[in-house]
């Protein structure tokens, strides 16, 4: 597979938002993929298992994520995580999404 | 008795089903129920007090109360540094969570005689220091779990008996057949951990329905915040406005139920309505208001004829039920939590 142009090609945004807790309060952090750090974060996305359905969570005021990939206006992945789900490549992936938003 | 995972009651409800299609489920609830349970020794107190100048002294349960530290780390249960009859041991939170299950325990059962979160004397499990500035608290369907907050929002989850107790309603919840985590019915379970968890403070506190400031969470926010608490039960959209967390987008009337995807359908948004719902029968009542009110709440919830996906308006219908098979058909009881619902849109108010 040939890789996009970097010039050309749309850049990447990662937006990560949590919603639920205890609180209620729904919090949201975006990335924007620089020309630089473009592969990383392709390798970063493409890691996590998009396809996967989480199994319920139990319990009760625990965290909910939305995780949701685009270019320009097009959505390339969107998934809707429990708290315990967010672990491994969607932990790597979150936690770099909150450090660049930060 | 030792708990099983299945509470009793459910048991009792498969065993006794004359529905052909449960025939085996029947017969093996029947076989679970005659099984011989081993024994746990169930823990009970001497609890004096004055009545009418008379010394009155009674054996009531006591709770059991096991504290673990998750010493900053996302890995339950933590390591175990406070059991029951054990001192404190100075480190805030664990003691804010001991003490705080403790007056929640005491709540259940002067309120409604409930032995803990299972209803048979179980221990109360919690973990405290969990996760690395980590902003909640929740319940995981074993046990309560609280982060101690970033310090620039949140200051720690275990300073609030109401979020406390709120989280161990969860497992009396669960404990009673459950609501579904998502939508109305999730918003009701929401709900009732809000009223529980306030009912708990206010019993805490001595306080009557006019005396209780209603807040569910004060004292978990930075001083830096613009805002009294999480949520207010008594007016529902009114805890907070602030510049970073913006506006409490709770509703009190179904006018302004909120859909949205986030957040299991609104849980914790759309439980404003039913929390109002509950502050107007208990405003109506006037007294304590775990007397009445609270016990008509708790009596629906335990009913064992909620179901698990109940939406506001079956909700309201099962309470008005349990406040006349409580207090009658034709008592002030009923009247209130009727003009209740009405009052917050949910149903209409025939009696007006």
């Amino acid at each position: 597979m040939t890789q996009p142009d970097q010039d050309t090609a749309p850049r990447l945004i990662i937006v990560v938002a949590r919603s639920g807790g205890l609180a209620g309060l729904t919090r949201e952090w975006r990335a924007e993929a620089d020309p630089e750090r473009e592969p990383r974060w392709r390798e970063l996305v493409e890691s996590c298992p998009w396809d996967a359905t989480p199994p319920p969570a139990r319990g009760a005021d625990r965290f909910h994520w939305r995780i949701e990939v685009r270019a320009d206006a097009a959505t390339l992945h969107e998934a809707r995580l429990g708290d315990t789900q967010v672990s491994g490549p969607w932990r790597t992936l979150v936690d770099e999404v909150r450090s660049a938003a930060a | 008795m030792a708990a099983g995972i299945v509470p009793p009651f459910l048991l009792d409800r498969i065993a006794s089903t004359d529905d052909p299609r449960l025939a085996r489920a029947a017969a093996a609830a029947r076989k679970t129920l005659a099984m011989p349970r081993p024994p746990r020794p169930a823990r009970t107190r001497l609890r004096l007090s004055i009545d009418e100048g008379a010394l009155v002294a009674e054996a009531v349960p006591a709770p059991d109360r096991i504290i673990s530290d998750a010493q900053n780390a996302e890995l339950l249960p933590g390591r175990r540094v406070r059991s029951e009859d054990e001192p404190a041991t100075g480190d805030a939170a664990v003691d804010e969570a001991y003490d705080g299950l403790g007056a929640t325990y005491d709540f259940f059962w002067d309120a409604f005689a409930r032995d803990g979160i299972d209803g048979a004397g179980g221990s109360l499990l919690a973990t405290v220091h969990f996760g690395d500035d980590y902003d909640n608290a929740f319940w995981n369907g074993e046990r309560m779990v609280f982060g101690d907050g970033d310090g620039e929002v949140f200051v720690g989850f275990t300073r609030s008996l109401s979020v406390i107790a709120h989280e161990l309603a969860h497992g009396v919840t669960e404990a009673a057949g459950g609501l579904e985590y998502q939508g109305q019915s999730g918003a009701l379970n929401e709900s009732l951990s809000d009223v529980f968890g306030v009912l708990a403070e206010q019993h805490h506190l001595g306080q009557r329905a006019d005396e209780a400031t209603w807040l569910v969470g004060a004292g978990i926010f930075a001083d830096a915040v613009e805002g009294v608490a999480l949520r207010s039960v008594s007016d529902p959209g009114t805890a907070y406005d602030d510049d970073v967390l913006g506006r409490d987008p709770q509703p009190g009337h179904m006018r302004d139920y909120v859909n949205t995807q986030d957040d299991n359908g609104g849980v914790h948004i759309n439980s404003g309505i039913p929390n109002r719902a509950f502050f107007l029968v208990a405003s109506a009542l006037g007294g304590f208001a775990w007397e009445r009110a609270g016990l008509i709440w708790y009596r629906t919830l335990t009913s064992g004829t909620l179901s698990v996906t109940a939406d506001f308006s079956a909700f309201a219908t099962a309470t008005r039920a349990a406040a006349a098979a409580e207090y009658g058909e034709e008592s002030e009881e009923v009247a209130a939590v009727r003009a209740a619902w009405a009052g917050v849109g949910v149903e209409e108010d025939d009696a007006a």
